[in-house]
């Protein structure tokens, strides 16, 4: 190409990419195909009209674009005097009425520049028109990789008329990228609002790339902008890490919470801690893995519902445990707390070794419903996931339920009973014994509804009761003695002081930190947050 | 040395929103014998627990000796100044010996108290006093209870303090131990030393007590001799009243 | 407290203990010869019997029982491994393996010194004392006890696991510290060194065992007893039981401590396994089941116990968990006080209902 005949060229684009948005009429069309038959030059004009075609065309001129731009990929464009032949239907370029090429035609060549312009168009075209998600995601691949070069609303059009919810949201990120690198400062300026609207990692990897950009040396109003949209997406992903962090901390304290609640309540009306407690979180957990795998053989269509299912199993079962565990052992240790100690990690070794003699000592595989998996992105990287959210559901109804039990029912106004005098109670008829009993049931099945919560975020394995039966401990300590309000508080302040610590030191440090503040706080009220101040004896 | 062993000042302590006692003040001389009385939830255990140091007030001060402030001192000093004092439940150290108790009331903290002969001397006076002299080999969980009320009242007796604080010495007893308790207090009464006695049982009081303090809700109701308070109409109405 | 002189069963297991220590070496070349391996195990038993014997003091003792005192064996065991590491190293030239495996050049900082076993020790000491002081102090001073104190040391020794399982600590992280080959110029795993630290094992188990009658038949026994009886009554005799508490606990941590420092010479390992809260749980039970309150007891529980978990790490280690949980519902359930029921069935009776000191309960609830 020399150089006279560039402003020739521009002039022929300029006029050729009206005629062809109006790409109805015949004459147009004929004059696009003689394009695609003319020399480099004219082919790179015709790519150009064929991807503006695929941006802004009607659904008809996409569907009559589509097999040019193939055609010329795959070399089955047969040019002869009167246009050109699709070989692959036999079929006119322009018109698509079945004709044969003359026998002198030719096949054009595609050089290395104009392939890869004719590559895009195709794949423009293919995003619009390909009936198969997959041949659409492909043709994505191939636009993902040239994204400055694509013709305005393009991806707008796709994103739009998609079907495919994954497809559209990576077509929506391609368009962000596209209109970032668009040739229009303003259109620049616009993406940037944009983008900065939905804050992300990403998000602030793609912005701050465009700090590097010669433009944002250049021109202020694009540096306001990159400097603007980087300031509301870093406020929008602190705003989603503080938020995730205490969410996080919010689900563990929820597990804490459930698995402490039935130690404080035992600990409260017997004086004994149950080393046990992890282990009935571990049962919990194994009789939810044991009603999965039940309703997989009896009653696959439930299966999604197994983990509702086992609520009343593992309740049961962990609560059967610990009243022959009170049954059994702890009712002959009356007021030997520290004797008590040591039986009920017995039955805690018994129990882990138990369940690894029978189970293995793998970690199990649960299926994961419908209802806890996935989540909603809320701001920046947080996500609102569902598996954490079925945690903390899970602990807010065993919190009401629970206290709901220790406040409105007989055995309730019992268990209180005996915690502050268990001597008068017995003096006015209230069945200690039988109280302890229920109450250890109750203690016990709650740790089991703990295994269930956890089941879907945690590993589940028969030394699983370790990782929580310490800081259960320290909830219970630092809550004070059997009242529900002192293990709810020190339950989410043990939860989210963990998950504070740990992004900032480790999981060792905010468990030494943990600790050491309990430790401290003993100086200060050695009978926890909210116990009840009354005469020493 | 003060006429008054303990003057206590304006006192309250409260658990939670209870008033256990509320704004209370009592002098206690050297040389008589007070007994405090007064219904369940008046305010008496927490009395002794406030000047034993069990116990911090939010108000109010208690003064030893007429001028040595014991307010928030730890139990064990107040204990080593000189006022010592029995539990209401009996509560002597099962795992040893009652000639081991005697020898541990006798020390004065680690600082070592009498010594040898010394010693042997004192355990054996005040295991005679309290009647205790032929079982001093026993360990003090196979004591029956009136014997561990003497025990403790020998315990606290043998490094001769100053103040002598009772909480319901004759609790369970039999008659005949009750009236050997109250010869035994009435036999410890000396000038240079006041005891306090709490206590429900009237007869008991009457034979002990030179004077009578009768608590209400943690508040003085009526303070005067024994006879007195039989006949004062607010105390027969909260206490002895029908 | 009976006089030591006629505390049968003390005498009788001191003249065991020193019998076997001079029966060690003595038999060594003659056909009685006892083989490396059981010369080995009674040196293990013996540290094991003197760790018992540090908790005994202060839960038996005293009431307070500690479920964190692997902590202080621990402790013992690390430092006299970092000893035998430096000095292996500076006699024949090894490299240790943790410092390999991080990719280090050189000891850290904190290993100056190690070498020398006076140093190591003294270290060894004050560390303890240290953090022995420091957490008996804030515990004591606020009146933790009983099973809040039990399980504040649980998660204190919990925590000191989870440290030590981090590889950048300096202290061999998750494999521990192994390849001790040189201990006070000699070399480990003859069958010289493997009798010197049994009969020293044995020989410091004795003296600890006397002192440890010897304490608590004194007048400060008497305090002790008074303390785990009733503590509020012996504060308001004048006694600053917070002095008399923090002074055994020390004590019981050096103890401990020293037999941390004789175990791991013998078993040549060491790693955070040590420091489990099961370890820790399992000396409670060594001494309930010798007989809680009995020093006697608590040597004789953890021989015992330890000499069964042996001969089973060989017949079938995974029925170990189940005997020991059987094992301590029996002792909590049908015998109180351990071994010392079982002897007094046949050897107490026939003198009538002597009540021994330690059937009396725990600390008041």
């Amino acid at each position: 190409m020399t150089l006279w005949r560039l402003p020739l060229l521009i002039a022929g684009l300029l006029i050729a990419a009206p005629a062809c948005a109006a790409g109805a009429e015949p004459a147009a069309r004929a004059a696009l195909v003689e394009k695609l038959c003319g020399n480099a030059g004219q082919m790179g004009e015709a790519a150009a009209a064929l991807s503006t075609l695929a941006a802004s065309g009607t659904p008809e001129e996409i569907g009559w674009a589509a097999p040019l731009a193939r055609a010329a990929l795959d070399k089955t464009l047969a040019c002869d005097d009167t246009g050109a032949v699709l070989a692959a239907t036999g079929t006119d370029a322009v018109t698509r009425a079945p004709r044969a090429p003359a026998p002198d035609a030719r096949t054009p060549v595609l050089s290395l520049k104009n392939r890869a312009v004719f590559e895009q168009a195709d794949a423009a075209l293919a995003l619009r028109s390909a009936a198969d998600p997959a041949t659409r995601t492909a043709a994505l691949a191939t636009l993902e990789r040239r994204p400055a070069a694509l013709p305005e609303g393009l991806l707008e059009a796709a994103a739009q008329g998609e079907t495919d919810p994954g497809l559209r949201t990576r077509i929506e990120t391609l368009a962000q990228t596209a209109a970032l690198n668009a040739a229009d400062p303003a259109a620049r300026i616009r993406a940037i609002g944009r983008i900065a609207e939905h804050p992300s990692r990403r998000a602030l990897t793609q912005v701050e790339a465009l700090a590097k950009d010669p433009a944002y040396a250049a021109d202020p109003a694009f540096r306001q902008a990159v400097d603007a949209g980087l300031a509301t997406i870093r406020r929008g992903i602190a705003l989603g890490d503080a938020l995730a962090t205490l969410y996080n901390g919010l689900s563990f304290a929820s597990i804490l919470f459930m698995a402490a609640i039935g130690l404080a309540i035992i600990f409260g009306l017997m004086g004994v801690i149950n080393l046990a407690q992890g282990e009935l979180i571990m049962i919990g957990a194994y009789v939810t893995w044991l009603v999965q795998q039940g309703l997989r053989q009896a009653a696959p269509a439930l299966l999604d519902w197994y983990l509702v299912l086992a609520i009343p199993v593992a309740f049961l079962v962990t609560a059967g445990i610990g009243i022959a565990l009170e049954a059994l052992l702890l009712r002959h240790l009356y007021r030997r707390p520290l004797m008590s100690l040591l039986a009920t990690w017995a039955v805690s070794l018994f129990l882990v070794n138990t369940v690894r003699v029978v189970f293995g000592t793998q970690n199990l595989q649960f299926e994961t419903p419908f209802y806890v998996s996935g989540g909603v992105p809320v701001i920046g990287d947080f996500i609102f996931t569902w598996n954490r959210m079925f945690a903390i559901l899970f602990a807010a109804v065993t919190l009401l339920v629970t206290w709901a039990t220790v406040r409105k029912t007989p055995l309730g106004l019992n268990i209180r009973a005996v915690t502050q005098n268990r001597d008068m109670a017995a003096c006015i008829g209230i069945p200690t014994r039988r109280v302890d009993m229920m109450a250890f049931g109750l203690g016990s099945g709650l740790a089991g509804l703990a295994g269930l919560a956890l089941s879907p975020i945690y590993s589940v394995n028969p030394q699983m009761g370790q990782n929580f039966i310490i800081d259960s401990f320290m909830v219970v300590v630092l809550g004070g003695v059997g009242t529900i309000a002192g293990t709810v508080v020190a339950a989410l302040g043990i939860g989210q002081i963990n998950v504070l610590i740990e992004p900032l030191w480790g999981a060792v440090a905010a468990k030494v930190i943990v600790l050491l503040m309990i430790i401290a706080f003993l100086q200060w009220r050695p009978e926890g947050l909210f116990a009840v101040k009354g005469r020493r004896k | 040395m003060s006429l008054t062993a303990l003057l206590v000042d304006g006192l309250t302590v409260r658990f939670g929103s209870f008033h256990a006692i509320d704004d209370l003040s009592l002098a206690i001389d050297y040389g008589e014998v007070r007994a405090v009385i007064g219904p369940n939830g008046a305010g008496k255990t927490t009395l002794l627990d406030v000047i034993s140091g069990i116990t911090r007030p939010k108000q109010g001060r208690v003064l030893f000796d007429g001028r040595e402030d014991i307010t928030g001192r730890s139990e064990a000093a107040i204990a080593r100044a000189g006022i010592r004092r029995k539990f209401q439940k009996p509560s002597v150290f099962e795992g040893l010996t009652v000639r081991q108790h005697i020898a541990i009331g006798a020390g004065t903290g680690f600082r070592r108290g009498p010594e040898g002969p010394a010693l042997e001397d004192r355990i054996g006076e005040v295991l005679e006093t309290v009647g205790l002299a032929d079982q001093a080999g026993r360990l003090a969980g196979e004591l029956g209870h009136g014997q561990k009320q003497w025990l403790e009242i020998g315990m606290v007796l043998a490094s001769d303090p100053r103040v002598l604080m009772l909480d319901e010495p004759v609790a369970g007893l039999t008659d005949e131990e009750t009236a050997r308790t109250a010869a035994l207090v009435r036999a410890l009464n000396r000038p240079d030393r006041a005891i306090v006695v709490v206590e429900h049982d009237m007869d008991f009081v009457e034979r002990i007590a030179d004077k009578v303090t009768v608590l209400h809700e943690g508040r003085t109701l009526f303070e005067g001799p024994m006879d007195k308070v039989r006949a004062d109409a607010g105390v027969v109405d909260v206490y002895l009243g029908r | 407290m009976t006089r030591w002189t006629a505390d049968r069963p003390f005498l009788a297991v001191l003249a065991l203990l020193l019998a076997t220590a001079a029966a060690l070496p003595l038999l060594a070349g003659t056909p009685l010869e006892m083989s490396r391996y059981l010369a080995n195990a009674i040196g293990q038993l013996a540290a094991f019997a003197v760790l018992a014997l540090s908790l005994d003091l202060i839960w038996g003792y005293l009431g307070i029982l500690s479920l964190g005192h692997g902590l202080f064996f621990a402790l013992g065991g690390y430092v006299v491994a970092m000893y035998l590491l430096k000095h292996s190293f500076e006699v024949t030239g090894t490299v240790p393996d943790f410092l390999q495996f991080m990719g280090w050049k050189d000891f850290p900082f904190y290993w100056a010194g190690f070498g020398a076993f006076p140093y190591a020790l003294a270290v060894a000491v004050v560390l303890t004392t240290l953090v022995a002081g420091l957490f008996g102090y804030v515990s004591f001073r606020s009146r933790v006890g009983g099973v809040y104190f039990a399980i504040i040391t649980q998660a204190l020794v919990y925590v000191a696991m989870l440290l030590m399982f981090r590889n950048d600590t300096g202290f061999g992280g998750n494999n521990g510290m192994t390849g001790f080959s040189v201990m006070f110029g000699w070399p480990m795993g003859t069958s010289g060194m493997i009798t010197g630290l049994a009969v020293a094992s044995l020989l410091v188990l004795a003296l600890v065992l006397a002192g440890c009658r010897w304490l608590v038949g004194s007048r400060f026994g008497a305090l002790m007893l008074a303390t785990r009886d009733d503590e509020t009554r012996l504060r308001t005799l004048g006694y600053e039981t917070l002095r008399l508490k923090l002074a055994v606990w020390c004590l019981s941590a050096l103890i401990a401590m020293v037999a941390g420092m004789l175990y791991v010479p013998q078993v040549g390992i060491i790693n955070p396994r040590l420091l489990s809260p099961e370890l820790s749980l399992e000396i409670a039970v060594w001494v309930a089941i010798g007989g809680r309150g009995h020093l006697v007891g608590a040597v004789v529980g953890a021989l015992l116990v330890n000499a069964i978990k042996f001969w089973l790490s060989f017949a079938a280690p995974e029925v170990w968990p189940f005997i020991l949980s059987g094992l301590i519902v029996l002792v909590v359930l049908v015998f109180p006080n351990g071994l010392i029921d079982l002897a007094r069935l046949r050897l107490v009776r026939p003198m009538g209902p002597r009540r021994l000191a330690a059937d009396v309960g725990e600390a008041r609830p």
